[in-house]
């Protein structure tokens, strides 16, 4: 793209997409390092994932803030008015994240010295894993402005919701078995929430790189796999 | 000059340059002084001669006796009222035409070539020396009627007015903006009605302004008289017969070796300058801005 | 060339540009315009000096024909019948297409007048009727408080923008049903820009409005189609809000966004 006749405000624009690839950065790590707290039962890490969020909220001020003042006094138009408000809403969503990775940590601290099994925990692994995967991707796709992987990342986000459904009756499952499991179990159950969450939040800035780049919504209905609203589990009768 | 830093005209060089620019600066300007006060010494001059000379023969008996025969105590009452009546005449003649004329080249034949050769004669007519319309009129008007007459006056000083009025007519018209013109079009107002409601109107004071100086300037003219309304040294209304007027009167009576007549001159004189300085102040006050209307 | 994605809900169109070509002596200002301009909807012609926006916009009322060597070719159809025909009757047509210029140019007459003039020029009507007709025009204009008590006052003397709207009541006085505004605001303060704007918005209720502006926000926040010219080319015509969010065509885009040149 060529450059505008105001250099500054080239100037301006890199700045704001620079402090999202910074975010994007510390979100990535934040819920890498939340996890591994998690099935780790790591509280140094989880403390630093609690520290570090500040960071995350304070850079999401930094780029709104900059956004604002690009509209106010840049009056942004077509590319540019929608590179900001891409930047604006990604922010939002990478600071959501950070948030979400913060609160799993917080959870580590609470079960700390409790009941362990590490086989409740693979579910949430393998769930984590997969939702970072789909943070990266989605990133890069912002950094490319590669709108068909963006595209691919908002389809798979029904996988991570099937695998929080599945996980959920997992999850109660053990409660039933053993009333000993509940509270790690709930724990755990409100972290898989989490990354369902953080995986909408990519799906969220999957569909804000494909606005940023060819100026229409992603319309049509994602497919929706997150059926644990409707999901019980019953005593079986005998 | 004090701390000019290191601006380019803080180096020597330039320096002298300045200095140099400003001594010829100064020459230059006191060059130009000194001749707006030589021009001015000579107009002041006239009118301190004119006012030393007429103001003493200025009386009552100036406005309301004929002019006398050598030797006796008169007045100009005649020549003013031949020249009141000539110039109003002339003028009546002249500015329609020059009104009409002066619209048709600003608004209708802006773009063609008519209008560039009648702009080119009326130039012409305008710097041409009034001896040579006089003797005009004297060929086409006094000697086919076989005599001297007021009309070929009126005449010879409508040819005078119409250039000056073509003249301001067109400028003051080519000043009315041309937005004007396209606000009155896109109203879906016909060219005639624009003209009339609204070109006139922006350019009413400018074309007022031309009529008053072309009448300033026919009002002390002496020349094209000479050869068509002559003189005369009685009361006459006639337009058919030689008429006085006051330039003619003062050239023959300033010519004239008898006292009272070179008196009575300088008396018109006097008068006629005063009309005309009067018409070019109205003419200025009509065409400074007015602050409301 | 051009890339016009639009025909999207059919409305009705007053005016329809077809192959317009338009030559200033023999330089070509306008190459080949296919626009329509919707019924009751605000159309903003935008794009760098030189353009052609405004020679289209003067074409649309025949203002041209001011001028010697200036010649347009092609159809504009009004409500049907083509313009151009050498048989149209301008002053009928400028009476149905009215014109608002850069520069207020209020006549040297009242306030009153003003109004009355071009009116009385197609009507005979009483004094008391042209006093509602006067009345509802400057009314209309959002004008009527400012100048209710000075009506035989001169148009000279009111401001910048209360003159600019003194034209816009002149205009609609005459009640023609497009009226075509060429930069009404270059030369006013943003308040009054922002009066303008207002009544452009208000005057969409009946009429049929077509905007050459040089200030793209203007265009953004005033129009509902804008239509992006260039080197007399119209290169994209489209929805104003798809035209200032995402264009279609790479030039439209470097010059909404400021990276021309």
């Amino acid at each position: 793209m060529s450059e505008h006749i105001v250099s500054r405000y080239d100037d301006e624009l890199k700045d704001v997409q620079r402090r999202i690839a910074e975010m994007g950065g510390i979100a990535e790590r934040l819920v890498d390092l939340s996890v591994t707290a998690l099935t780790r039962i790591d509280t140094v890490m989880a403390n630093t994932v609690i520290m570090e969020d500040r960071r995350l909220d304070e850079i999401q001020r930094q780029c709104e803030e900059e956004a604002i003042r690009i509209i106010a006094r840049r009056q942004p138009m077509a590319l540019d008015l929608r590179e900001v408000i891409g930047a604006m809403r990604i922010s939002n969503d990478l600071e959501r994240i950070g948030d979400l990775a913060k609160n799993n940590a917080k959870r580590v601290l609470a079960l700390d010295g409790q009941f362990q099994s590490k086989r409740f925990m693979t579910g949430v692994e393998h769930m984590a894993e997969l939702s970072l995967a789909q943070l990266k991707d989605v990133l890069d796709a912002y950094a490319t402005r590669d709108v068909h992987q963006a595209f691919e990342v908002w389809k798979r986000d029904a996988d991570i919701d099937s695998m929080y459904t599945s996980l959920f009756r997992e999850l109660l499952t053990y409660m039933m078995e053993d009333p000993r499991n509940i509270s790690l179990c709930t724990h755990l159950l409100f972290c898989a929430k989490n990354i369902e969450r953080i995986g909408d939040h990519t799906t969220n800035i999957a569909e804000t790189v494909h606005y940023v780049v060819t100026g229409e919504a992603l319309t049509q209905d994602r497919p929706k796999q997150d059926e644990s609203s409707v999901t019980t589990v019953t005593y079986a009768d005998n | 000059m004090a701390s000019l830093g290191n601006s380019a005209i803080s180096t020597p060089a330039a320096q002298a340059l300045y200095r140099r620019r400003r001594r010829s600066n100064g020459i230059l300007l006191t060059l130009s002084f000194a001749a707006t006060i030589f021009g001015l010494l000579w107009l002041a001059l006239i009118l301190i001669a004119l006012f030393y000379q007429g103001f003493s023969g200025l009386s009552l008996s100036i406005f309301t006796e004929m002019t006398p025969p050598p030797g006796e105590a008169g007045g100009l009452l005649n020549a003013i009222i031949g020249s009141l009546i000539m110039t109003i005449a002339g003028v009546a003649i002249g500015t329609p035409i020059g009104i009409l004329a002066g619209t048709y080249m600003a608004e209708y034949g802006r773009h063609n070539q008519l209008t560039n050769v009648v702009r080119f004669i009326n130039d012409i007519l305008l710097a041409a020396p009034s001896i040579v319309i006089g003797l005009f009129v004297y060929e086409v008007v006094v000697a086919p009627m076989g005599h001297f007459s007021a009309i070929a006056g009126s005449l010879a000083l409508a040819i005078l007015v119409i250039p000056v009025v073509v003249r301001t007519t067109e400028d003051m018209l080519n000043l009315v903006p041309n937005t004007l013109r396209e606000a009155s079009a896109a109203l879906g107002l016909p060219r005639a009605v624009m003209i009339r409601q609204v070109a006139y109107r922006a350019a009413l004071s400018g074309i007022v302004t031309g009529v008053l100086l072309a009448i300033a300037r026919v009002s002390g003219e002496t020349a094209p008289l000479l050869f068509t309304a002559l003189n005369n040294q009685f009361w006459s209304v006639d337009p058919n017969a030689p008429m006085s007027s006051l330039p003619v009167t003062i050239f023959q009576f300033a010519l004239s070796p008898y006292p009272e007549w070179q008196k009575l001159a300088w008396s018109g004189a006097l008068l006629i300058t005063i009309a005309v300085l009067a018409l070019n102040i109205i003419a200025r006050t009509f065409l400074s801005p007015r602050t409301s209307k | 060339m051009m890339q016009s994605a639009v025909a999207p809900n059919a409305l009705p169109e007053k005016i329809s540009i077809k192959n317009l070509k338009f030559f200033y002596g023999d330089s070509l200002a306008l190459k080949s315009i296919n626009l329509p301009l919707y019924e009751k909807k605000v159309t903003a012609f935008i794009g760098p000096s030189g353009c052609g926006k405004s020679t289209l916009l003067r074409v649309l009322n025949r203002m041209y024909d001011l001028y010697p060597r200036q010649r347009a070719e092609g159809e504009v159809l009004f409500d049907g019948g083509n313009i151009l025909n050498p048989g149209q009757d301008l002053n009928l047509l400028r009476a149905r297409i009215g014109m608002v210029f850069q520069k207020p140019t209020p006549f040297p007459m009242s306030i009153y007048d003003n109004i009355a003039f071009g009116i009385r020029l197609y009507e005979n009507i009483s004094r008391a009727e042209m006093d509602a007709r006067v009345e509802a025009a400057l009314t209309r204009a959002a004008l009527w408080n400012e100048v209710k008590d000075k009506l035989s006052s001169s148009g000279l003397s009111l401001s910048g923008g209360q003159q600019q709207r003194l034209c816009i009541a002149r205009s609609i006085a005459v009640r023609p049903e497009v009226v075509l505004f060429d930069e009404p605001c270059s030369a006013l303060d943003p308040i009054s820009t922002a009066k303008i704007e207002e009544l452009i918005d208000e005057l969409t209720a009946d009429y049929t409005i077509a905007i050459v502006t040089h200030n793209m926000q203007q265009a953004a926040r005033v129009s509902d189609y804008t239509a992006f010219m260039y080197l007399g080319e119209l290169i994209e015509f489209d929805e104003t809000s798809k035209i200032f969010t995402a264009p279609s065509d790479k030039r439209t885009q470097d010059y909404i966004t400021g990276r021309f040149g």
